[in-house]
């Protein structure tokens, strides 16, 4: 046959189509640890976001998950089971993730499953577990639609739906005299499910408590040139800022305020500001001084375990304390979980998960956490502070490392 | 009043910006009538290899352009003549649009390999500066980058104008057989003129690179804006697309700043859209011959 000028074969083709297709899958396949099938082992199946958009903190849940594995088989594994991980790759995609539970759970046969990255694929995901009765703990899926599917088999590590990542930084705010609270606020917010909705949550008890709003606007994720919205936002001379934000839009915010020479007293961050490497590096470290972000964990934590975290966490990937993502820290609670379960009721299957962690409160290193009905967690976060360089808690009173720090000092240029 | 001024300022110099990024875009389409997709992941490139230079030297990105400008101009020629003069005349304006799309994907893959998805800018530690005059603040580096936009374009101009190189390139777009009979090289001339296209996004990344965060993901934004201002200014012509990335500028700028962000770049579709329906080949571009 011919395909334009050149004579193609029949062979031709189906050798190239074949050849194609074995490359795509294999691909989007990649075998993580050990996957014995001897009885002996607890096989979990988990997809991550090893390739696309969400890979970076997918290459960390990576990192979490197996740290777990190593540290848990030291011990003996759970209940004399070697922990055996088996991780595909979705590439950040929805459909892929769902075709990846659903083999992992009826192709491999895996005991137990656990969450993808982001609240975007946890969705589709966590339904995939309902469905075959498999409990789905999982680490990074907490907006508004992760809880919106009612299910009662999925439980996610962090202290509270990522829409109260804001309430902390409000009940401080709320909770200064109120001759050195703020009078006006501006709200300066990404178009995402996760940073718009955080950002309106702080504005409605703000604005209760008589904080006048002087700017409100939302902007796309394709925004290249913050400076326009800044300098407008800046023109309404607003005394706290709360920017509903991810990473890139948040140093975007942040640099076009040092460049227009704006610097409120009160910054606040939902996203961004957290990662312990990235935000200085971007903004300059002197000019991190004083903005406010909400974090579970973070490298000065003092929740119990945290330090052997760390310890082990340099050992197998290196780098230094400051470099670990927070959502490493959150997979290899998940995994500690799963050990508690199994240290309280001496079983590990998906049953006995979900009946128990149903109940009382789990220590990890990001809390101790208790979920609702519908696997909502019923913490707080922290609200954090960078002082001196470093993310320090600083609210509430009785977790905080250092005493908040207000006015914001000026940007350093 | 304030904000209008300040916006209009922002819009200007931003505009500098994008105008220095679609020169080259425009360029190429000019001589050889193909649409370069990749020249977003070229500014990339542009923009990693000015970082890695100046983690490397510490010397000032706007000097280090001088290093990275041959660099870039010599992979452009490259890329004309492996991948796009073997493509056959009838079939080359649309297979040209497959072929640099598939060299922006590859660009994205190395770089990804290379550098990580991970965020970078490149900061000499004036990135952030801002004179304040009148009570308006004009930031250093934009400020910069328009100047330099006004300098390549000023150059791009003469040598297309003013040299042998230049009459050759020209003669070359409008009759190839003829120009060859003449005694032009046009293949040479293809190659040295796409080369040309893809050397200014050398101080294009650079420039990208002080002012935005990137990543290797960052060419899709890029090349779509690029494309836009082309199209809008006329394809083909460098003053026209000066003009476009003035209007996209200042109208975006304006939009976030007196109205919604998210209508910002709805405002620069809308006035496209309000153009081409009047004049289809764009401000100031020749009515196109054939099918693109």
């Amino acid at each position: 046959m011919k395909l334009g000028n050149t004579k193609v074969s029949k062979r031709g083709l189906i050798t190239a189509g074949v050849v194609s297709v074995a490359l795509i899958t294999s691909s989007l396949v990649t075998t993580v640890g050990t996957s014995a099938n001897a009885a002996g082992t607890l096989k979990i199946g988990v997809s991550l976001s090893l390739t696309g958009d969400f890979s970076d903190s997918g290459l960390a849940a990576q990192r979490g998950y197996t740290l777990w594995q190593q540290e848990v088989n030291k011990k003996g594994g759970i209940l004399g089971r070697t922990v055996s991980f088996k991780i595909v790759n979705d590439a950040s995609s929805p459909d892929q993730v769902v075709t990846n539970y659903t083999n992992l759970i009826t192709k491999d046969k895996v005991d137990i499953v656990m969450g993808p990255f982001s609240s975007l694929l946890t969705v589709p995901a966590s339904r995939v577990a309902k469905r075959y009765g498999y409990s789905f703990i999982e680490p990074a899926g907490g907006g508004p639609k992760v809880f919106a599917e009612k299910n009662p088999n999925l439980f996610f590590v962090q202290p509270a739906a990522t829409t109260k990542g804001g309430d902390v930084f409000a009940d401080y705010i709320l909770s200064l005299p109120a001759a050195s609270r703020p009078k006006t606020a501006g709200y300066v917010k990404l178009d995402d499910p996760f940073a718009a909705p955080l950002a309106d949550n702080i504005k409605a008890r703000f604005e209760a408590a008589g904080i006048k709003t002087v700017y409100d606007h939302t902007y796309p994720s394709e925004t290249a040139d913050m400076t326009p919205i800044i300098s407008a936002l800046a023109a309404t001379k607003p005394d706290v800022v709360v920017g509903g934000t991810q990473s890139a839009d948040a140093f975007a915010q942040v640099k076009a305020m040092i460049q227009l020479k704006f610097s409120p007293s009160w910054l606040f961050l939902s996203n961004g500001a957290s990662s312990p490497l990235e935000f200085p590096q971007q903004i300059g470290l002197k000019n991190t001084e004083g903005v406010f972000t909400s974090s579970d964990w973070y490298p000065k934590s003092t929740a119990p375990g945290s330090a052997a975290f760390i310890k082990a966490y340099i050992a197998k990937f290196g780098g230094v304390a400051t470099s670990i993502d927070g959502t490493s820290a959150e997979a290899y609670s998940a995994g500690t979980l799963l050990e508690q379960v199994a240290a309280k009721t001496k079983k590990i299957d998906n049953k006995t998960i979900i009946a128990t962690l149903h109940k009382g409160s789990w220590p990890t290193l990001v809390g101790n956490l208790s979920w609702n009905a519908y696997g909502e967690p019923q913490g707080a976060y922290l609200l954090t502070q960078w002082q001196g360089g470093q993310l320090t808690t600083v609210w509430p009173k009785a977790s905080a490392q250092k005493t908040p720090l207000a006015p914001k000092p000026a940007w350093v240029g | 009043m304030h904000l209008v001024v300040q916006a209009l300022i922002l819009g200007i110099l931003t505009g500098g910006v994008y105008a220095l990024m679609a020169s080259g875009q425009t360029l190429i389409f000019g001589i050889m009538k193909v649409i370069n997709l990749a020249q977003g992941a070229y500014v990339i490139l542009g923009a990693y290899l000015t970082m890695s230079l100046f983690q490397w030297t510490h010397i000032d990105p706007f000097l280090l352009i001088l290093l990275t400008t041959p660099l870039l101009f010599v992979i452009g020629a490259a890329t004309q003549w492996f991948l796009l003069r073997p493509l056959r005349p009838d079939d080359a304006v649309e297979l040209s649009l497959l072929v640099t799309f598939a060299v922006a994907l590859g660009l994205e893959g190395l770089m990804s390999v290379l550098y990580k998805t991970t965020l970078r800018s490149i900061q000499p530690g004036y990135e952030n500066h801002s004179w304040t005059i009148a009570g308006y603040q004009i930031n250093e580096v934009r400020f910069y980058a328009f100047l330099l936009s006004i300098a390549m374009l000023i150059i791009l101009y003469l040598l297309l104008q003013k040299t042998k190189f230049g009459r050759a390139v020209r003669a070359t777009v409008q009759n190839p057989m003829s120009a060859q009979l003449l005694g032009v090289n046009s293949k040479l001339v293809s190659a040295f003129g796409f080369g040309l296209g893809v050397a200014t996004s050398a101080a294009a990344g650079a420039v990208f690179g002080l002012i935005t965060p990137f990543n290797p993901g960052s060419h899709y934004d890029l090349i779509s804006r690029l494309l836009t201002v082309v199209i809008l200014g006329g394809l083909g012509s460098i003053g026209g697309s000066v003009i476009a990335a003035m209007v996209m500028g200042i109208g975006a700028a304006l939009v976030s700043a007196l109205s919604e962000p998210v209508w910002a770049d709805f405002t620069f579709f809308a006035v496209l859209i309000l153009v081409l329906l009047f004049r289809p080949q764009g401000m100031f571009g020749t009515k196109a011959r054939g099918a693109l």
